[in-house]
């Protein structure tokens, strides 16, 4: 297919799925005839029909809700949250109904909640949240988090294919401002990390569009070879690549674009500081967003937002130590 | 008429408009005003299109168009400036809004620690290498020793600064002594001394082609270090005696204390000090002040920037180790930039000990308004003749190093100087802990 | 005190229901016999400190969750509340099963992992409840959902409280089913109280009164006629088997019991529970059989001896191994959908036997076309 936006990689995910898979639906507020707010499925009832593009009432527990009675009885629903900050309305439906299904009932939930996160333009409180970790906090749902147009296709359609209930975290200021190669059928990407870039002295670990913002702030620090790691999944969380990198460059930064208290970086923090105390040469550092609604107005939310700037000047300090 | 000066005009640009927040860029479809026109405030100036929609894009000021930077059909990303205004002078866009930093923002907390923390990767990787951390250079946050730092240990061949393990013998093109107020933190020498060789070659290689010549004026330190020699050189008689002394018992001392070289010929000095008050003395004019304590002043180099001498008051009043540690404490202040004025006042007698670069002699400048200045310089092993009670000589490989003395001939004479310099010698060669 | 007491209102129906054979009407009764001995005999296990958490029981409700469950077919769906524990048996739970699962062994339906009526055996086609109440609203919604996109001649049912009302949920669910006309039948048992809130400070328009306002007809009937119940739920699934859409019967009854059994309900008039004590689903249905001749001790003795084999069996079962704890939190390889369950009721099969003589032997397994489970044991 060549190069698509990450966006249209989303878009190509889940029309392949559809494709092979008859049991695969999305359903959502506008995603039927409208093709979706950011039009992720766009052309897509056109295709398949108006109950596998299902234009839901507005009701996020009922989206997510009835996604796990269609689930138990062989559909594979993949829902849509307008935004990522809407699934708080759907919390109780996915936390301890579908959560908890199968450890409790034996009976698994195979269904997926798309959620286009994150801030950068202006999206005020409601609109820029990234809410993955109060679901690393829920036992019984994966979340994964791509960065690249690449993994969005292969990571939606792992999703689709796990039979549990997954968490996709598509991060909307990444949707049309990165594209990549992106394969034409359909295939998947493990729930793991992956090495953006190699490294010796110092580890940025990030995921999602911070990915892109430590890329940026490392490219050219005094020389320093500076690996950056993209985890990509989130639960599972791969420990194992985490500790590597640890392993090899003992400095460690960890970026959340989210709020910083208990965010998925506070996890990897700590299981670094549990597991590879050894490997380390300096305190483990996070770069993260201060634990304040994400502002409007665009001077106030670039100061809130981590970006290439606070990742470098963390990354330069911490190479000095 | 002439046009107007850009300089003398407000200009207001017209962006390309974000239109959803995964908007990246937009096209320009047509242009409603050509240069030279006016347009007012929020009356449509082009139209754009979008991804997600067309529109048009009202203008942010009333002004003339100056320049369309952006022709139809161009797409360019958002926030691209599209065309510029000019307003009326006093008119136009406020200031920009300011860079702020990250209000309440968690700054990285990388705190310095102090310099002898070893980190649990640096401890591993010494443990693992058999390496004395206490020898390491740290290149890190106040000297602190990086996983770089001790990882270079390990791949490199024992530096030139860094003194022998206490169980093996030196090699012999090596002195012997260390912790010298000359070895640099960095990598620069002192003043007057020759530039090291870096420790991980043997000898640089000559660029290919000669460089230009570069005239720079000399550093405020620079500056101020050589008016004050120039002044010694022109107040005092300057003479050198050289003494050269066995430092075999020293040697055997300094191991049994942990120490350097230094605090040790210090304790000697002073004690040779005592025997002859009038090398504890300042001169000023035509009047000599022999002093009841001694103040030892020890030069300690600052690198590139140049050398300071710090004093030790009362030197008398503390032991060898006493010694050690006060010398250590104020090199390490003078490096960071912690010494307070007292520190480098009072001085009544100084040594140097410039000896880690090889050198065996030197003609050290006194320091005003002292008398005099002894240099320690490098700890050689050398063949030297022996006698035995019968009076049988051999020869017995002895680490020796030269004394050397400078003083001022006009507050005392050659005899005097050399008696002294055997002082200090007797006491070095037959040191038994006192 | 409340001072709104929900009536029986209607005469649903205004005669018996011409879809029961004689051996269906026992059905339903040995159904509400196996319920209201295993709920007392479990109670009496509680007390006895071998059941752990607490324990909630449905005790005077029976007709309705025997009655519903009774109607629906072996390949429709069932989200099971914790008042409904004659849906479970109908659908081919055994007995012992369920008591291993209030006391928390390995052999319980849940393993242990979670506690009294919070189960669903998948494999009969039911869901297991969670806390959150009506939560499982939507789940069945979502369940006719995929049974009218794949066209198929199916059906999900689900109770919910007259307290659950209130949630956001139960709206959602209602609304959801209404709008896209889903095959879903909304048993709402009306036992007057949620805990110790009575209607009057649960909502000011009566439930069944809202059904309308969604776009779907809703029927309020006797509770505590088990064949009442049957046969609205019956109705209810033929019209939306012909795509009418969802239905909401309100079943009004009353909770003997307290909200738990840690509960001695003191916030209920004694005259209410005097009231509806004279309405037992239990006696109500005995007294019916006995006109027709049936033999109701000896069915009696049935129950009574298929219960204790199956609380015996369940104190033989052991504890989950500690080591368990963390394990089964996610599913791996192929997802295994609900399966069907039984369906006894003779409308979906061949009539049943008649009951053999011999009160121990276990009842003969119902036969037909349709893959069931042994229906009791």
């Amino acid at each position: 297919m060549g190069e698509l936006t990450y966006l249209q990689a989303i878009s190509d995910g889940l029309r392949c799925e559809m494709r092979a898979d008859p049991r695969v639906l999305c359903m959502g507020e506008d995603v039927g005839v409208f093709g979706g707010a950011f039009k992720v499925t766009d052309g897509f009832i056109e295709e398949f029909g108006p109950d596998r593009v299902m234009d839901t009432p507005l009701a996020e527990s009922g989206i997510v809700g009835t996604a796990v009675g269609a689930a138990v009885v062989g559909l594979r629903p993949v829902c849509e949250m307008q935004f990522a900050d809407f699934i708080s309305c759907a919390f109780d439906q996915l936390v301890n109904v579908a959560g908890k299904m199968h450890y409790r009932q034996g009976l698994a939930v195979p269904i997926t909640v798309r959620l286009p996160s994150g801030g950068g333009f202006s999206g005020g409180p409601f609109h820029s949240q990234n809410p993955e970790a109060w679901f690393m906090h829920a036992p019984g749902i994966k979340v994964v988090a791509p960065s690249t147009a690449h993994d969005a296709k292969g990571l939606l359609i792992s999703a689709i294919r796990d039979p549990n209930p997954v968490c996709f975290l598509e991060h909307k200021y990444l949707y049309r401002r990165i594209r990549g190669e992106v394969p034409e059928p359909g295939y998947t990407t493990p729930l793991s990390a992956r090495v953006a870039r190699e490294g010796e002295d110092l580890v940025v670990i990030a995921y999602g569009a911070m990915v892109h913002a430590a890329l940026e702030a490392t490219q050219d620090i005094e020389g320093a070879r500076i690996e950056v790691l993209d985890l990509r999944s989130l639960v599972p969380l791969d420990e194992a690549a985490i500790l590597e990198s640890v392993a090899r460059c003992s400095k460690v930064v960890v970026v959340d674009e989210a709020n910083a208290t208990c965010a998925a970086g506070a996890q990897v923090a700590a299981l670094i500081a549990e597991h590879a105390f050894e490997d380390l040469d300096g305190p483990v550092v996070r770069v993260a967003s201060p634990d304040v609604p994400i502002p409007f107005s665009p001077t106030l939310e670039q100061a809130v937002l981590p970006g290439a700037e606070r990742i470098g000047e963390a990354c330069r300090e911490l190479l000095a130590y | 008429m002439n046009p107007p000066e850009a300089s003398a005009q407000a200009t207001v640009d017209v962006t390309m408009p974000q239109m959803g927040v995964s908007v990246a860029e937009g096209t320009v479809v047509q242009w409603r005003k050509r240069v030279g026109e006016w347009v007012q405030a929020d009356e449509t100036i082009c139209e754009i299109s979008t991804d997600k929609i067309d529109t048009e894009v009202p203008a942010p000021a009333s002004g003339r168009v100056l320049e369309i930077l952006v022709e139809v059909e161009q797409t360019v990303p958002v926030g691209t400036v599209l065309a510029r205004l000019a307003t009326d002078p006093g008119e136009g866009k406020g200031a920009p809004p300011p860079e702020g930093a990250a209000p309440g923002e968690p700054a990285p907390a990388v705190t310095p620690h102090p310099a002898r923390h070893y980190s649990p990767v640096v401890q591993r990787i010494a443990a693992e290498h058999g390496i004395d951390l206490s020898r390491v250079v740290g290149t890190g946050r106040d000297g602190r020793v990086r996983k770089q730092d001790v990882l270079a240990a390990v791949d490199r061949p024992p530096a030139v600064d860094r003194p022998p393990a206490i169980d093996r013998p030196p090699a012999i093109d090596r002195p012997l002594h260390s912790e010298s107020p000359y070895r640099p933190e960095t990598r620069e020498p002192g003043p007057g001394q020759p530039a090291a060789p870096p420790p991980t070659s043997n000898g640089a290689a000559r660029p290919a082609v000669a460089e230009p010549d570069r005239p720079e004026r000399l550093s405020r330190m620079r500056r101020s270090i050589g008016e004050h020699m120039l002044r010694s050189l022109r107040t005092a008689a300057h003479c050198t005696t050289i003494v050269e002394a066995d430092f075999s018992s020293i040697e055997r001392a300094r191991r049994a204390l942990g120490l350097s070289y230094l605090p040790l010929v210090a304790r000697c000095t002073i004690d040779a000090l005592r025997e002859f008050p009038v090398m504890n003395a300042t001169l000023e004019g035509d009047t000599l002040t022999r002093h009841g304590d001694v103040n030892l002043g020890v030069a300690v180099s600052l690198g590139d920037e140049g050398l300071i001498v710090p004093v030790v008051h009362r030197a008398q009043e503390l032991s060898a180790e006493g010694l050690g540690r006060a010398i250590a404490e104020l090199g390490r202040r003078a490096r960071a930039g912690e010494l307070s004025p007292d520190d480098v006042r009072g001085g009544t007698f100084t040594i140097t000990n410039p000896g880690a670069f090889g050198a065996i002699a030197a003609t050290p400048i006194i320091s005003q308004p002292q008398i005099a200045i002894l240099d320690l310089e490098a700890v050689v092993k050398r063949p030297v003749v022996i006698s035995d009670e019968s009076g049988q000589d051999a020869i017995a490989i002895r680490p020796m190093a030269n004394l050397c003395l400078s003083w001022d001939h006009r507050a005392l004479d050659g005899a005097l100087a050399a008696q002294f310099l055997s002082a200090i010698k007797r006491r070095l060669e037959g040191w038994d802990g006192g | 005190m409340a001072t709104y007491i929900a009536e029986v209102r209607s005469q649903f129906p205004d005669a018996p229901s011409e879809f029961l054979t004689r051996e269906d009407r026992i059905g339903l009764w040995r159904a509400m016999l196996l319920m209201r001995g295993i709920e007392q005999r479990a109670m009496t296990l509680y007390r006895q400190g071998k059941v752990p958490g607490s324990f909630y029981d449905g005790f005077g409700q029976e007709a309705v969750s025997a009655g519903a469950a009774f109607a629906m077919g072996p390949h429709d769906r069932l989200c099971v509340l914790h008042r409904d524990l004659a849906a479970h048996l109908i659908r081919g739970v055994a007995p012992t099963r369920i008591f291993g699962q209030y006391m928390g062994r390995a052999g319980g339906i849940t393993r242990g992992r979670d506690g009294n009526v919070h189960f669903g055996d998948y494999r009969t086609g039911c869901v297991g409840m969670v806390s959150m109440l009506p939560d499982m609203m939507l789940v069945a919604t979502g369940m006719a959902m995929a049974f009218r996109m794949r066209k198929e001649r199916r059906c999900a049912l689900t109770w919910c409280g007259d307290g659950s009302t209130s949630r956001g949920d139960w709206h959602e669910a209602m609304n959801w089913a209404g709008v896209q006309r889903l095959p879903v039948i909304f048993v709402l048992e009306n036992n007057q109280y949620a805990y110790s809130t009575p209607l009057d400070k649960q909502f000011a328009v009566d439930p069944i009164k809202r059904a309308a306002t969604y776009g779907f007809p809703g029927i309020s009937i006797d509770g505590n006629d088990v064949e009442a119940v049957f046969e609205a739920t019956r109705q209810a699934r033929e019209r939306a088997l012909e795509g009418g859409g969802p239905t909401l019967i309100e079943a009004t009854t009353m909770r003997m019991h307290g909200h738990a059994a840690h509960d001695d309900m003191r916030y209920v008039p004694v005259e209410l529970i005097e009231q509806w004590r004279r309405r037992d689903p239990i006696e109500l249905q005995e007294r019916r059989l006995a006109e027709i001749d049936v033999d109701v001790a000896a069915v009696r003795a049935a129950v009574e001896v298929e219960i204790e084999a199956g609380v015996r069996e369940a104190l033989e079962m052991p504890m989950p191994d500690p080591a368990t704890a963390t394990e089964g939190v996610f599913a791996e390889g192929e997802a295994q959908e609900l399966g069907d369950g039984a369906a006894p009721w003779s409308g979906f099969s061949t009539p049943l036997t008649a009951l053999p003589a011999d009160a121990s032997a276990p009842a003969p397994s119902p036969v037909d076309d349709q893959e069931t489970h042994r229906w009791a044991s």
